[in-house]
């Protein structure tokens, strides 16, 4: 038999000479994408470790086993209500923000598959087409199984049907970076950016933050995908190689556009989850402390090896680090009827850790769980709605989030005219990120201009129900229903009690 | 007949901005207190409350119209003496 190195290049590379249809017509500009790379450079297109089609199925195999197993052992309900509920709600967030995105994923890559440069680029993005097919099928598997108990994980495959704000702001995210990219462009924002940066943070950080929070259905679940991420993300370092040579400025716009977009993302996704819904004795780090070691260092790293610049909103990008998950939590927390899982209140001792973690940032943010405290204590526990927000909050223009950006003593919001229309956007990035196209986000309407315009109802009980697709067994609430141990309310003053000669007589019939 | 005049409110001290469904004969002052109500979760009201439209304060007495404001314009509640340096 020959030996491996013999043959596979013969499963990879295997490019040809055209003589009988043009460059063009068989990469046309819109699906392949337009740079100044010439033709030829895109030959040396090499990834750093190979595997044939029957070393990927024998491997994945191997994975398919290892959570199957984990299913059996450990993803029924009886299981997962031994969960912190703090973090079981992390585990509905994360759920039905992962799977139908992925699904987008196999989609770009199979656009990759045809449309890339190269052909073993092509080969690899179609092992990363069937990798995200699987991402897809594993969290609607495993939490499928938790439906009949918790209707909130419905959402798991619901969450990008329905028109719920998250779920706007996520297609937005999702379209443009996986249904709408070329390959060179998928490859820089999806490969390079969101996952060899940001993902790290998700399934290497946050699967470790699982195991001690005591769940290993979770653990498994992003690990095994993790190592499906780790083979396909090297698909964008090998692009970008190729790509700075002879359109650096392309390469550093691409960098700059998909790590603010995507830092957005995960900002709320992961930050939430590590500051706020992880157990207090499963903390090893803030948020904060992963982004720094998995994005500041190691993203940097990259960049500087390639000679790319780090994004020139980096100052920014430090602040938001310091504020942004916090004015976001702080907020949905105050609005948790509009997504369909349920938050909590960080108690002392977590409000304490937060401190110590953002020295720079609590204080600000302090003076608003006294707030929240100060409306549970003067309502009872249950009622939700007596201590939640009703007027419409705002949303931005380009990530289609909430205007959260910046501090709460100076919201970075700012407004821009455009031809008829008014546009809002949370930050310098977002604005920027607009304006280098936008054809491609001029005509979006977030949820406010969509109220505005009568495709959506403005009162509150009627957007959750009939355009956000909540249910009352569905939207979000309290964890704890205001019940925490540590909220002390004023003992309320009672009706006095009747006379006797006034009470009725229970007796009678 | 009075036109709705939307507008995107942000309170010091608050963490997200909200819209305020504002008319254009509303006087400044209403419009300040009605921002103050709907962020009341998140930020306790303050007495000193005072409005800027950018780095004009607004005369809490004039109306909407009066103030120039038109639909879908930022205007931001702060404190007497608070930051100033808001977009």
């Amino acid at each position: 038999m020959l030996p491996r190195e013999a043959w596979l290049d013969l499963a990879r590379k295997l490019d040809w000479t055209f003589r009988y249809v043009s460059e063009s017509d068989l990469f046309p500009k819109d699906p392949s994408g337009e740079t100044r790379v010439p033709r030829e450079d895109w030959r040396r297109w090499e990834e750093p470790f190979k595997t044939s089609y029957r070393e990927y199925v024998a491997g994945q195999h191997e994975k398919e086993r290892a959570v199957r197993a984990v299913r059996e052992a450990v993803g029924r309900p009886e299981h997962q209500r031994r969960v912190p509920r703090p973090w079981l709600n992390a585990n509905k967030f994360h759920g039905a923000a992962l799977p139908l995105a992925e699904f987008a994923a196999s989609i770009g890559n199979l656009r990759a598959g045809r449309f890339a440069r190269d052909s073993a680029w092509r080969t690899m993005a179609l092992f990363g087409a069937l990798d995200e097919l699987r991402h897809t099928e594993i969290p609607l598997l495993l939490y499928h199984d938790l439906v009949k108990w918790d209707p909130q994980f419905d959402w798991v495959h619901r969450f990008y049907h329905t028109n719920n704000w998250v779920a706007i702001a996520a297609r937005h995210l999702f379209d443009e970076l996986l249904l709408a990219a070329n390959p060179i462009e998928l490859a820089i924002g999806t490969n390079l950016v969101f996952e060899t940066g940001f993902t790290n943070l998700q399934f290497v950080a946050l699967s470790g933050l699982a195991r001690d929070a005591g769940d290993p259905m979770f653990e498994t679940m992003v690990k095994s995908i993790q190592t499906d991420e780790a083979r396909h993300a090297q698909i964008g370092r090998s692009v970008l190689e190729i790509l700075v040579e002879s359109d650096r400025a392309y390469a550093q716009r691409l960098v700059d556009k998909w790590f603010w977009r995507t830092w957005h993302l995960f900002s709320v996704l992961t930050g939430f989850s590590m500051d706020y819904l992880t157990p207090l004795s499963a903390r090893r780090a803030s948020f904060k402390e992963f982004v720094e070691e998995w994005i500041v260092t190691q993203f940097l790293e990259v960049l500087d090896a390639h000679g790319l610049e780090r994004p020139w909103y980096w100052d920014t990008f430090l602040t938001s680090l310091d504020h942004y998950h916090h004015m976001v939590y702080a907020s949905a927390y105050t609005y948790r009827a509009t997504v369909w899982f349920d938050l909590v209140v960080p108690g002392p001792e977590e409000r304490a850790w937060l401190a110590e973690k953002y020295p720079a940032s609590w204080p600000g943010f302090a003076p608003v769980w006294e707030r929240v405290d100060a409306g549970w204590r003067e309502s009872d526990p249950d009622l939700d709605f007596a201590a939640h927000g009703t007027a419409i909050v705002t949303f931005c223009d380009t990530c289609q989030l909430v205007l959260c950006e910046g501090t709460p003593a100076r919201n970075t919001a700012h407004t821009v005219v455009r031809g008829e229309r008014k546009y809002i956007f949370c930050s310098e990035p977002c604005r920027w990120i607009f304006e280098q196209e936008p054809e491609r986000y001029a005509s979006h309407l977030d949820v406010v201009k969509r109220v505005l315009a009568g495709e959506a109802p403005g009162n509150l009980t009627a957007i959750l129900t009939q355009y956000f697709g909540l249910t009352q067994e569905t939207w979000g609430r309290d964890v704890e229903r205001g019940r925490y141990a540590w909220l002390s309310r004023p003992p309320k003053p009672r009706p006095p009690l009747p006379s006797p000669a006034e009470a009725p007589d229970e007796r009678q019939p | 007949m009075s036109v709705l005049v939307p507008l995107y409110g942000f309170v010091e001290g608050d963490t997200i901005g909200l819209i305020v469904l504002a008319h254009d004969d509303d006087p400044i002052a209403r419009v300040v207190a009605r921002l103050q109500h709907s962020a009341r979760w998140r930020v306790a009201k303050f007495e000193d409350a005072r409005a800027f439209h950018g780095d004009r304060e607004l005369d809490a007495s004039l109306t909407v119209a009066q103030s120039g404001l038109s639909a879908l314009e930022r205007i931001d509640v702060r404190r007497a003496g608070g930051s100033r340096d808001a977009a």
